[in-house]
């Protein structure tokens, strides 16, 4: 058994859990005290012992019923097929075995392992044996269905399929001295049970194969995912990655809070204690702690809605909705040749209808050209007031300004005022400054620019402004 | 000690909480392994009752730590009261003054007050905080560390060294050994990803929203008095409703709170109005509220359907996969 768990665990490894030594031996110890009875309980005890994370659940269950059911249940069918197919019942069948287990013995013969657990049907036995072989034909390198012969041929081998092949001819050879009915009755049985041991073969590879796809393609895809540009998201990536955002800005939220908290957080200052309480002759009635530093962050974003940006700015505006939602004072602006503020707006509404009505041009037109420098220029006259000694301005967009006049000074302007200016740009960093990118002139005004073109740029991008 | 798993359940039964066989299989093994378990799962499933039972149904006192951003080892482990220190050291000015007297000079009155500083950090001044508490305890207890996803990094790493040796150091008075290793329970809400060392210490138990019959089990248990078919209607519909989007979903206190106030409105059958009046109980937003009026209209709609047509019915039924 002990084996058995050892293989399982390296299984679980293989499929993505993180499973370590000590808790390997940990299940072993559990199953000991817990006991091999009852299958639930052996799931329940290597649940707990392996698997620490919910989201490995159902790939531990998947994983968990593939080994300790697959080949059982696979041989035990193959056998059940192969009563139907003698037409016996299974009192009938046992009698056979049995009738066949004795004629055996009357002549002496000695049987191989494999030969006798396939013709008792000892589907325990069976398992076992075939488990060693895979063991021994390294089944679990296989890789690719394309190879599925080869290695059937390899676990073939490792098994002594000829020895077997050669034992059940030899037997088949005796039959002739018994009486013609039970002979063929006999016969077609041994012929059965050799195309049976084929069949289970093949349904072992197969199963190892299964066994090691769960969740590769899964895993690869997420990964994908997390590097592919927004740009070139179809509609189902793009429903996976808003699950994304929102992971991630629930995890910024935790980093956040507990950053925030530690830096309010006073110590006891013995220090001043003492010598403010020299007044009372060093009786201390008047306590004091590390003085709480006082910081709420204040953000502003402009977010470029525009046409050349469309995938990405759902996905940018779902983060501002997500800091939003994290920080107390956030204004949030969207624009394209207008601006116009949101922060009402996502306050009040849930994320998809906030995003819908602001993407369908009610806040502004949608549907008009870009014009960065515009766009600036109302901002500055009608919301300068929103900026502050203590705000982080955030600027989303691909700054293509369709050659229009980029006022850049409003930028410098503002930089003035604000903490911060942080410049998000959904473009590759190559085209920055070409054609009608006015990202060149942009630049300088800017604290931190940064190509934010997947998930994980805007991972890297949210764990820097976490820091500041 | 529980005998076996059938054991741990039973006991847990008459203690009023009904376990599944996971659970109880877990509990055994925690107790016969002697090893923390980490529970996870939504807010409300009975995480931390279960730690509660757990100590009523060994006999053990229960110690409870309650994580929270910032908290650390001082509010965690022990802190030295500084002002009993240094108010004893004002009161008892003239008996230093005694000690130090004869002292010639400045460098010798040190001298002699050092050899009686064990008098500032003993046992008298020391406030223990529950992690001490559950070390030093002369009775074996069962240590609950709730929401343990809500403390720092830091804090979680210093409970690593705690759980694997049941000891402490305290500089001033030594090493502190646990006279029993303490039953320890973490629960998290999933906040933030507990790290792969502490996991790896801990048995893992996910409790997840239960199964249907399993609900009305607790309910029955819970409420007495309830009506048969009331308790099985509110059950089917909470279970309808967790299946939406919502910003919070229904935990099994509200399914009680809620099978409470209806059976205080002394009634006997979930009927529409009733149920959208009452929903407030279970359902804590206002846009959750809405979508599930949305969905029991729906519900009430597709049961007029089943009456009406039972094979139309269940062509209908399929939406339920749906939500």
């Amino acid at each position: 058994m002990n084996e058995k768990i050892v293989e399982f665990c390296g299984l679980l490894r293989q499929n993505g859990l993180r499973v370590s030594v000590s808790e390997s031996m940990d299940a072993m110890r559990g199953l000991g005290v817990a006991g091999l009875a009852e299958r639930e309980t052996v799931r329940a005890v290597l649940r707990a012992t392996t698997v620490k994370r919910a989201v490995d659940v159902p790939t531990f269950e998947r994983l968990f019923d593939l080994y300790f059911t697959g080949m059982g249940e696979v041989i035990k069918e193959i056998t059940d097929g192969t009563r139907a197919a003698l037409d016996l019942d299974p009192a009938a069948f046992q009698r056979l075995l049995d009738d066949l287990e004795r004629f055996l013995r009357e002549q002496g013969i000695e049987l191989s392992p494999l030969a006798q657990a396939l013709l008792r049907a000892d589907a325990g036995q069976l398992e076992r044996l075939l488990r060693e072989a895979a063991a021994r034909g390294q089944l679990g390198d296989i890789q690719h269905g394309l190879q599925e012969g080869k290695f059937t041929h390899a676990l073939a081998t490792a098994l002594g399929l000829g020895a077997l092949t050669g034992e059940i001819e030899g037997l088949k050879g005796m039959l002739g001295g018994l009486d013609p009915e039970t002979g063929k009755r006999f016969g077609a049985f041994l012929d059965r049970r050799l195309q049976d041991l084929a069949e289970m073969l093949k349904s072992a590879v197969r199963q190892e194969l299964d066994r090691q796809d769960v969740d590769r393609r899964d895993r690869q895809g997420i990964q994908a995912l997390a590097e592919k540009s927004f740009f070139y998201l179809t509609e189902d990536e793009m429903r996976r990655m808003q699950e994304a955002v929102n992971k991630l800005a629930q995890r910024l939220k935790n980093v956040v809070t507990i950053r925030r908290k530690r830096a309010r957080r006073g110590r006891f200052d013995s220090s001043r204690t003492l010598r403010s309480n020299l007044q009372f002759g060093g009786v201390p009635f008047r306590m004091f702690f590390d003085r709480k530093r006082k910081d709420k962050p204040q953000v502003v974003i402009l977010c470029d809605v525009s046409d050349s940006v469309r995938n990405v700015s759902r996905f940018m505006l779902q983060f501002v909705y997500a800091l939003q939602d994290l920080y107390s004072k956030v204004r949030s602006f969207i624009f394209v040749a207008d601006v116009g503020e949101v922060t009402k707006l996502f306050t009040e509404h849930e994320a998809n209808t906030a995003l819908d009505t602001a993407l369908t041009g009610n806040v502004i037109n949608v549907y008009a050209h870009s014009d960065f420098g515009r766009a600036f220029r109302t901002f500055h006259r009608e919301h300068l007031a929103a900026v502050n000694s203590r705000t982080t301005v955030i600027v989303l967009g691909d700054a293509r300004n369709n050659y229009n006049l980029p006022h850049e000074w409003v930028l410098k302007d503002v930089q003035l005022r604000a903490k911060q200016v942080i410049w998000l740009n959904p473009e590759n960093r190559m085209t920055w400054g070409f054609g009608d990118s006015e990202m060149d002139r942009y630049a300088p005004y800017c604290t931190i620019v940064e190509e934010c073109r997947n998930l994980n740029q805007l991972y890297r991008v949210i764990d820097r402004l976490v820091a500041v | 000690m529980f005998a076996s798993v059938d054991d741990v359940i039973a006991q847990f039964e008459s203690l009023q909480y009904i376990t599944s066989r996971t659970i109880g299989t877990v509990v055994y093994l925690a107790t016969q392994l002697q090893k923390p378990i980490l529970v996870e799962g939504p807010a409300g499933v009975g995480k931390t009752e279960l730690a509660k039972v757990l100590a009523k149904a060994l006999g053990h006192d229960l110690i409870r730590l309650q994580c929270y951003e910032g908290l650390d080892e001082p509010k965690a482990l022990y802190e030295w009261e500084y002002a009993k220190q240094l108010l004893y050291t004002q009161i008892l000015k003239d008996k230093i003054s005694e000690v130090i007297g004869a002292a010639r000079s400045l460098t010798e009155a040190v001298d002699r007050i050092a050899t009686e500083d064990d008098v500032f950090f003993s046992d008298r001044f020391l406030l223990p905080r529950p992690l001490l508490r559950a070390i030093t305890s002369a009775k074996p207890c069962v240590l609950l560390i709730d929401e343990i996803d809500k403390s720092d990094a830091e804090f979680e790493a210093f409970l690593l060294e705690i759980l694997s040796d049941f000891q402490v150091s305290v500089p001033e008075l030594g090493t502190l050994v646990a006279r029993h290793v303490p039953m320890v329970v973490l629960t998290s809400n999933n906040a933030r990803e507990m790290s792969d060392a502490l996991k790896r210490r801990c048995l893992h138990l996910y409790i997840d929203f239960p199964e249907r019959n399993h609900e009305l089990a607790i309910v029955k248990l819970k409420v007495p008095g309830i009506d048969e078919q009331l308790a099985s209607e509110v059950v089917s519909l909470i279970q309808r409703v967790r299946k939406l989007d919502l910003k919070k979903h229904p935990s099994i206190s509200e399914t009680l709170d809620w099978a409470r106030a209806l059976l205080l409105l002394n009634v006997h059958s979930l009927d529409h109005d009733l149920a959208n009046e009452t929903l407030s109980v279970i359902l804590k937003y206002e846009a959750d509220i809405r979508k599930a009026q949305q969905e029991l209209k729906d519900f009430r709609e597709l049961q007029r359907a089943k009456q009406k047509t039972p094979a139309a019915a269940s062509a209908t039924s399929d939406k339920d996969v749906l939500h």
